[in-house]
């Protein structure tokens, strides 16, 4: 391979892994960024959305199927551990913090004692590889970012154009006076909160459709989706997705050249250069949901 | 309740928080007499290891209300201090301790000022984030560190030139280290600088405008629990004989955080009830480790929701409440502990 098709190839790479990075960084940025809920258990959500898809897949269910089930699965899940725990944490998010973290060990060693704590996967759902001159295109890979970025742009109008979106900003902004004006915030909470979960059920499906997971995938991913989400300012998909790909493609550079064993350095030293420098991320977020005083 | 407790000196009345702990801990010294079995002497040389740590990480979140993702990285530093000094100096036991302790204040200090810089939550994340950095540091560190395979320490200790390395002599050399750290720690949430730090704790600005230099004190608590995590790292090192990076790597920290959670972080008791309780449990339920952390993790979610102080505090809450029916009268406990709710549930 000439050296600008190895190039081509590792853009692509790190395309596709960008792609769930930056799913489960706009479900952290959502939630993080507009109810204050840190939930670290978000990459557990995300790895039970695979495992759900695994389930599925493994029964005779056709991959889309299986995702839009591991979509459902993991928004219900959301859905329950909001109103059922996030939702006594509200007024003090290091609780809810520490709430999660206790989530992470419970879901982790509940899907090790049902599935075992082995690897688990799925036959590619696309098995085309497409050759363009030198480079070698997976069909799956081109799938996971595609349906990525249809998912995403959604998110993005839903949250700057409507309705909706409007009046959630407004409760972000101003939670008393939102509700003032007839929004009903805490139902609110709970719609982002779902749509996040549902979004990182979505991550896991598509996960797995290129690697094979385990029941601790979720703890890297979540570090590198709030590593993403705080680059690229809390609460801004937008900021997310340009973290997200930037990331992406840093690892996937890394991995390619030979650096793959620093490749979950970086997401860190990113982070806490940013933090450090840009508390507000690169790209300008909300400066963190009511910041306990 | 008691007459020879009343005379109520500040120092008397702190001083009844300690002496149930140290009571325990004189008990927890006899338990060899009953020739136990050396399972249940290496899970228990194991707590009090944890335990130390532990007592570290309550003068930090219990009294300064700054919680660390990353205590159990500290302890790493320390442990691998005490590796590295062993193998390339010949350096014992003995001498690691100080140097441990040093090197994780020092480790401390330099994730706490750009940590602590950044403030709220966000310390939470960089200090868990710094901990997942060293775990990949100390994987890629090549022979220096062992890599993944991580360092094997060779040596005796000993003491006076007595072999400690015996599972019952290096159980009550660890309750004297746990001892140690219960009235270190109790020293420092009694002294003026304890005083200082719940200061921070309950109100930064509030303190900041008593002149207390906010940020400098808490780098320094941080710095402390450094010294705790040290020294339970070396005795986790020579107890262990080897050591790897994923000890310390942040899901440990979890664990740790866990404990002193369960235990209640601003009492005294806090950290050993907790470092016990968590230790023996799955022994006395009879759970193999997958059954026992989920039961931990629902052990930890029921606690902040609903005894946001910790198990202990909650049972000595409730007993109070009991007491309280009959005739009501307010005792000002100078003690850690906090008993009204507004303090309780910061």
């Amino acid at each position: 391979m000439r050296a600008v098709d190895i190039f081509i190839q590792q853009i692509l790479n790190g395309l596709s892994i960008a792609s769930v990075i930056t799913l489960i960084a706009v479900g952290v940025t959502l939630i993080f960024g507009l109810t204050g809920i840190i939930n670290f258990a978000h990459g557990e959500f995300l790895m039970i959305g695979g495992i759900v898809t695994w389930l599925a897949v493994s029964a005779g269910l056709s991959f889309p199927l299986a995702a839009v089930l591991a979509i459902l699965a993991v928004g219900l899940m959301g859905y329950g551990l909001e109103r059922g725990i996030f939702r006594f944490t509200l007024e003090r998010p290091t609780n809810g913090f520490i709430v999660s973290l206790g989530l992470i060990v419970v879901l982790q060693h509940v899907v090790v004692l049902f599935w075992n704590p082995n690897q688990k996967s799925i036959p590619r759902p696309l098995t085309t590889v497409w050759e363009v001159g030198g480079v070698r295109i997976a069909s799956v890979r081109v799938m996971v970012i595609l349906i990525t970025i249809a998912v995403v742009a959604l998110s993005f109008r839903m949250i700057t154009a409507s309705r909706y979106g409007r009046a959630l900003r407004a409760s972000v902004e101003d939670r008393d006076t939102a509700a003032l004006m007839g929004i009903p915030v805490r139902r609110y909470i709970t719609g982002v909160f779902v749509l996040g979960s549902a979004l990182a059920g979505l991550g896991g499906a598509l996960l797995i459709a290129l690697f094979p997971i385990t029941p601790f995938t979720g703890g890297t991913m979540v570090m590198k989706g709030f590593a993403v989400a705080l680059i690229g300012g809390l609460g801004n998909i937008y900021g997310a997705v340009a973290a997200g790909l930037i990331l992406g493609i840093v690892e996937g550079f890394s991995a390619g050249y030979g650096f793959s064993q620093w490749t979950d350095a970086y997401s860190f030293v990113l982070m806490i250069l940013v933090l450090l420098f840009r508390p507000h991320g690169l790209f300008g977020g909300t400066s963190g949901p009511r910041m306990a005083s | 309740m008691i007459a020879g407790a009343q005379p109520n000196g500040p120092a008397n009345a702190a001083l009844r928080s300690l002496l149930p702990v140290l009571a325990v801990l004189v008990l927890i010294a006899l338990v060899p007499l009953l020739s136990p079995s050396n399972r249940f002497l290496s899970l228990a040389i194991s707590a009090g290891i944890n335990v130390i740590a532990l007592y570290g990480l309550s003068v930090l979140f219990g009294q300064t209300g700054i919680l660390s993702m990353g205590h159990a990285a500290l302890v790493g530093v320390g442990a691998y201090t005490a590796a590295i000094l062993s193998r390339d100096y010949g350096i014992g036991f003995w001498l690691a301790l100080p140097a441990a302790a040093l090197a994780s204040a020092v480790f401390a200090m330099i994730v706490g000022i750009p940590s602590l810089r950044v403030g709220g939550h966000h310390f939470v994340i960089m200090t868990f984030a710094f901990g997942q950095l060293l775990a990949i540091v100390l994987t890629n560190g090549g022979d220096y560190t062992g890599a993944a395979t991580g360092l094997d320490l060779t040596g005796p200790v000993t003491l006076f030139g007595a072999d400690m390395s015996d599972l019952t002599r290096y159980y009550l050399m660890v309750v004297a280290f746990v001892a140690a750290a219960a009235v270190a720690s109790w020293a420092i949430i009694n002294s003026p600088y304890g005083r200082t730090l719940r200061a921070i704790r309950e109100n930064e600005r509030l303190a900041a405008s008593l002149g207390i230099n906010v940020g400098r004190h808490k780098i320094g608590a941080f710095v402390v629990s450094g010294v705790f995590a040290g020294i339970s790292g070396v005795l986790l090192a020579h107890f262990l004989g080897h050591i790897s990076p994923t000890q310390f790597a942040s899901f440990p920290s979890i664990y740790l955080a866990l404990m002193v959670m369960i235990g209640g972080a601003r009492l005294i008791s806090g950290p050993l009830a907790g470092g016990i309780l968590v230790a023996f449990l799955p022994e006395v339920l009879n759970l193999d480790p997958v059954q026992s952390r989920i039961v931990y993790g629902a052990c930890l979610i029921a606690v902040i929701l609903l005894l946001p102080e910790g198990l202990i505090a909650g049972a000595v809450q409730a007993f109070r409440r009991l007491l309280a029916r009959k005739p009501k009268q307010e005792r000002e406990d100078p003690d850690t502990t906090c008993t009204t709710p507004s303090e309780a549930r910061r």
